[in-house]
């Protein structure tokens, strides 16, 4: 996965040195500028991003102007690997202006969504010239700005692929084909988890987890054995215990997590005065 | 077509890489449309999710979910056509048809009149703007149209006025 990892693998690696905003900041091998930036709480705007999923560059929000003095270009910094002595500047008047006008254009596509009029707010961006999204019913709650991180954790780390992009151009909207519940959904709520502008919802409805937004899917719940409450779909909790390796104790499987807790708590006590009655 | 010749048609590309497209058009040109039951069967056959099969299938405009009419008829709506009055001429075909054209739900541009005979879709640009504005029926291009000269095309498709 990193770049030329084979190569002086005995030399110790020479740290990675790039300079953001003037402040010089340490960077590892194949680290993106946005990581960096991240981590030294650099503030640099951006929606697409999620650490488990390879950089897309869909949202252009983190537009930055990098290279070596004097010859810069503007670049998203979550597909610009660090590269020593680079010098990025987050906020030159050119960036600022760009990200005006995609804040514009975000919310026009997504203008229920308060996570985007928080962060166009804070460049001043408060109104659009662009037409508004108007849609009644919208599954998205009209805060979707199609950035495909819910179909890329659906498809490549769930593997349920359940959802996908539908149509194309101003029509494209993400949901489960023909618009029908999903049989492939495994109601695991990675989508809801990764939507930045919380667009995506699910509810739960007594023994079932319905995903509102795919087409009204129902998803099954397992219920604790010792409790009763519901704590996972059904199907999902099944394949996550037949993948553990070494596997999950008879008598802990269909437990809650809380209940599998104190179960375990429990047998250490019980261990443990068993070993002390011993000794004594 | 029914799942042995789905069998037979996949079996005709070799390489996985880029067959997909290949075989959701041949299912296209040989039903006219894409049916629902045949998009689950390929799914499962080739082992590909639906959600992947139905957004390839409702990005390209060529391919269709809905059956379409015996015969097709495109309006061309590119700039030559729009100057010489392409709109008079594809409002006058949805008057003579009985169909309200627009986007459909999918944003895809075809509607198909009540009794299967026709569907009317737009493009963008035959390249024929020396005789705009053009209309083309099941591939035959018919220059300077005209919502008069309609009747008359349509009539050798077998189209009668007021024939509901």
């Amino acid at each position: 996965m990193t770049h030329g990892s084979s190569e002086q693998n005995d030399v110790p690696e020479k740290p990675v040195i790039i300079t953001i905003n003037g402040r010089p900041c340490r960077a590892g091998k194949g680290e993106t500028v946005l990581a960096v930036a991240i981590r030294e709480g650099i503030p640099v705007p951006h929606l697409c991003h999620e650490e488990s999923l390879a950089p897309y560059g869909a949202c252009r929000l983190c537009l930055v102007e990098a290279g070596k003095p004097g010859k810069t270009e503007m670049t998203t910094a979550c597909t610009l690997k660090a590269a020593d002595g680079l010098e990025v500047i987050t906020d030159t008047p050119q960036i600022v202006k760009h990200r005006s006008i995609l804040f514009e254009l975000y919310l026009a596509e997504a203008p229920k969504s308060e996570v985007i009029k928080e962060m166009a707010a804070r460049y001043g961006v408060t109104k659009t010239r662009f037409l508004k999204k108007m849609e009644t019913d919208d599954p998205l709650s009209e805060k979707c700005v199609l950035c495909g991180l819910c179909v890329r954790v659906c498809n490549e780390i769930m593997g349920a692929g359940a959802i996908n992009f539908i149509n194309r151009g101003p029509y494209t909207v993400v949901n489960t084909p023909f618009l029908e519940p999903s049989a492939d959904c495994y109601g695991c709520g990675a989508c809801v988890k990764v939507c930045p502008t919380h667009a995506v919802v699910m509810e739960e409805a007594g023994s079932e987890r319905v995903m509102r937004s795919w087409s009204g899917t129902r998803v099954p719940l397992a219920a604790c054995s010792c409790c009763g409450m519901y704590y996972a779909p059904r199907e999902l909790a099944a394949r996550t215990l037949a993948a553990l390796d070494p596997h999950l104790d008879q008598d802990l499987a269909g437990l809650c997590p809380a209940c599998r807790g104190k179960r375990i708590a429990e047998r250490e006590i019980l261990a443990r005065q068993g070993g002390a009655g011993n000794h004594a | 077509m029914d799942s042995h010749v789905l069998d037979t048609l996949i079996a005709r590309y070799e390489a996985e890489e880029g067959r997909l497209l290949g075989i959701l058009s041949e299912i296209q040109e040989q039903e006219g449309y894409i049916p629902h039951d045949l998009l689950l069967m390929l799914s499962e056959k080739l082992g590909i999710r639906l959600s992947r099969l139905y957004s390839l299938v409702t990005f390209y405009s060529f391919f269709s979910l809905q059956p379409i009419g015996e015969h097709v008829i495109t309006v061309c709506m590119g700039t030559a056509c729009h100057v010489k009055g392409a709109e008079a001429v594809l409002a006058a075909l949805e008057q003579h048809l009985g169909i309200e054209a627009g986007a459909t739900q999918d944003g895809k541009f075809s509607v198909t009149t009540k009794d299967n005979q026709f569907t009317v879709t737009i493009a963008r640009c035959f390249g024929a703007c020396s005789i705009a504005p053009v209309l083309s029926v099941d591939g035959n291009l018919f220059g300077y149209a005209t919502p008069e000269n309609l009747p008359a095309i349509l009539a050798g498709y077998g189209w009668r006025e007021h024939a509901d």
